[in-house]
């Protein structure tokens, strides 16, 4: 589904990714840690096509074609969603439109109907009772006055609806109380499929308890330093990443 | 004084003082030499009475639930006009036909320019002693308009209008004014509105102004304020060459609220200026103030809010906003609050904004498909329709929405998009 070979990104002139790699098959639920940072809202901005970074080498192959060739809008209508870390408000433009705009455009790229007014309620209601998300929420201005919760339980909403084939959860985990938490797990495992991918950014195990992954990896100075399973992040918690960035300097040496 | 007399005098201030130049500093930035042929416009000439059904009828704001008065070139058109029975709506010159000249003292001030007032230019003696004609709308004690009064104007040539608004005790009403222009010249329009609200009285204006795009537009809207009363205008920018607005408002006893809010949507070289000034004289009363630009081409806006804070208007609570965008880097705003307090126990505040559209919004629409084109404009709308939501009338803030929305470079790419 996506394969990042050598990628190196440079933001205001400063290297952040400096040659990673990875492959996240059709599927597959990928869980990214690292210190604050590292580069992971980076990776993940860079695939869903954010502007401002400098790509100096490297490629990003999503379904065999050249994601980095694409407009972020075009990334959009191929499958590929980004939850926001840091989810902006738009005063002004309602959730809802926004959301029949974005399925609308993409189903237009796959020569379908655009789905009229009652078709898409169903679908909005559906998927809101799905991260209970108060309708409330549906008519005002996206996420203007949401509380850091509200924000992110929106992005997963966003998600239910768009049914993306590679979804990116930047953290979305921060700032979740424990209902929340669950409520978000619930609406990503129920995304799950052979033929969706995940990748999520977090630094809790905890949300490993809940979204079980099936890669875990560490991103540090640039790179995917380590990748294990579920047990890496236990370890993580309990050791911090020092060890990890130790391991890979001895290993450099070693070679 | 007659009512003609104080009108030679206006044209004898009017030929002592010319229009107003840019060495002015109220005109620093808004040059009316284009219309220098308004110089040579004698005292006797009225502006002949042309008919235009169709251009009448196909330039309203369709389906609107309202009383009626159409204006054609200045003038009064009985034939098109409905208006309501029970509550006194008249055309000012008939009115003044019917007086014999000797109007009431509240119609003679009406008329009354002083060299020394805010915001005084030659335009506005002019005005008073050419304006052919307009609205004299005189809501009674405990009255309510019940429909909108719907204010079509449409010019062809060089007009002048001047309209009263007279609100008793505890009266409502909506005012719209609506300026359509088909002319292709250099024609002026120029506009005097006088409002007076009694006490707790309620006024909503809107003023949409949409002439054709050689037009010049130069209007003031005049409006004393009694106790408790409030005042709401809405002025949407959308159409001439040229249009300057200047509004004035006196804040004359207690409780009297007034909030201001403009909408300017230009491209191409047009040039809009509005000069606002709220006199705070009596204590607590309200003012807020919130305009918006959106500009696009070699267009430029001027915005001017002055404030000023009497000394005996203690509890004041004033705040203006102007937030401004810019489409392209040819655009100009010109912006300055000015705030003049007199003493310690008031609320000032005042904030104005110069941008482009946010990078991460634009990111965040494309990232849910919305492609670039239509993401620049919904948020470009979003910004503009804030203004807008402050209006009760939904039928007049859709029709708004339509034209603004044509404007915008890509209007077409949105349709269907806000649902
Ligand atoms: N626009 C920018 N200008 C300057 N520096 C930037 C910019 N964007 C990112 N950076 C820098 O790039 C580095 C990586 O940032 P990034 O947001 O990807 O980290 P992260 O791993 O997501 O961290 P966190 O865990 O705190 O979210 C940081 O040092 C950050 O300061
Ligand atoms: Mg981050």
């Amino acid at each position: 589904m996506l394969v990042i070979k050598d990628l190196h990104v440079s933001v205001v002139g400063k290297e952040i990714l400096k040659g990673l790699n990875l492959t996240i098959l059709a599927g597959e639920v990928h869980a990214i840690m690292g210190p604050n940072g590292a580069g992971k809202s980076t990776l993940a901005n860079v695939i869903a096509g954010r502007g401002g970074y400098e790509i100096t080498s490297g490629s990003v192959t999503y379904k065999n074609k050249d994601l980095l060739a694409m407009l972020p809008e075009e990334r959009a209508w191929a499958g590929v969603f980004l939850a926001f870390q840091y989810p902006v408000e738009i005063p002004g433009v309602n959730n809802t439109y926004l959301l029949k705009a974005g399925v609308n455009a993409k189903r237009k790229q796959q020569d379908l109907d655009a789905l009229d007014a009652i078709d898409f309620m169903k679908i909005v209601k559906e998927k809101a009772k799905l991260v209970e998300l108060d309708p409330s929420f549906l008519s005002r201005s996206v996420n203007e006055g949401f509380s850091g919760g509200e924000k992110k339980r929106n992005e997963i909403f966003q998600m239910a609806v768009l049914e993306p084939s590679l979804a990116l959860l930047d953290e979305t985990d921060s700032g979740l109380d424990i209902d929340a938490l669950r409520v978000v797990a619930k609406g990503v495992n129920k995304l799950r499929g052979e033929d969706r991918a995940i990748m999520m950014v977090t630094h809790y195990q905890r949300l490993l308890d809940y979204i079980e992954p099936d890669f875990v990896h560490v991103l540090a100075n640039g790179k995917i330093l380590k990748t294990g399973d579920k047990s890496l992040a236990l370890e993580l918690e309990e050791r911090g990443y020092d060890w990890v960035k130790a391991e890979a300097l001895g290993s450099e040496k070693s070679v | 004084m007659s009512v003609a007399a104080i009108r030679r005098r206006a044209f004898d201030l009017f030929k002592e003082t010319g229009l107003p130049s840019t060495r002015h500093e109220d005109w620093k930035y808004t040059d009316i030499s284009r219309i220098q042929h308004v110089l040579s416009i004698d005292s006797s000439s009225t502006a002949p009475i042309d008919n235009h059904a169709s251009i009448i009828n196909s330039t309203a704001i369709a389906d609107l639930d309202a009383y009626k008065a159409v204006l054609v070139d200045g003038v009064f058109d009985d034939a098109h006009s409905n208006l309501p029975e029970d509550v006194t709506v008249l055309s000012l010159a008939a009115f003044l036909n019917d007086m014999g000249g000797q109007a009431p003292d509240d119609i003679q001030r009406l008329f009354e320019v002083r060299g020394d007032e805010p915001l005084f230019n030659g335009l506005l003696a002019l005005n008073s002693a050419k304006a052919s004609d307009g609205v004299l709308l005189c809501v009674a004690n405990n009255t309510v308009l019940e429909k909108p009064l719907y204010i079509q104007h449409i010019s062809t040539q060089t007009n002048f209008i001047r309209h009263a608004i007279l609100m008793g005790k505890q009266a409502e009403a909506e005012v719209i004014e609506h300026y359509v222009g088909v002319s292709e010249e250099k024609a002026l329009s120029s506009l005097s509105s006088n409002v007076i609200l009694k006490q707790g009285a309620r006024l909503q204006h809107i003023r949409i102004q949409q002439e054709s795009n050689q037009q010049t537009h130069i209007a003031r809207v005049e409006v004393k304020q009694l106790q408790d009363s409030s005042y709401t205008l809405h002025a949407v920018e959308l159409g001439c060459a040229l249009s300057r607005v200047d509004v004035v408002v006196a804040l004359a006893e207690q409780g009297a609220t007034c909030a201001l809010n403009g909408l300017f949507v230009l491209g191409g070289r047009q040039h809009v200026d509005h000069h606002t000034r709220i006199d705070h004289i009596a204590p607590h009363c309200t003012s807020r103030e919130n305009y918006r630009t959106v500009l696009d081409g070699r267009s430029r806006a001027v915005f001017n809010g002055k404030v000023v804070v009497h000394k005996g208007a203690v509890k004041t609570d004033s705040a203006q906003s102007n937030g401004n965008l810019l489409l392209s880097k040819h655009a100009e705003i010109d912006t300055k609050p000015e705030l003049e307090i007199y003493n310690d126990d008031v609320k000032c505040a005042h904030g104005a904004t110069v941008g482009q559209l946010d990078e991460q919004q634009l990111f965040y629409l494309r990232s849910r498909g919305i492609s670039a084109v239509a993401a620049q404009e919904l948020l470009t709308f979003a910004f503009a329709d804030e203004v807008l939501t402050s209006m009760s009338n939904q039928q007049v803030r859709a029709y708004i929405e339509g034209i603004a929305f044509a404007k915008l470079p890509h209007g077409a790419e949105l349709d269907g998009l806000l649902g």
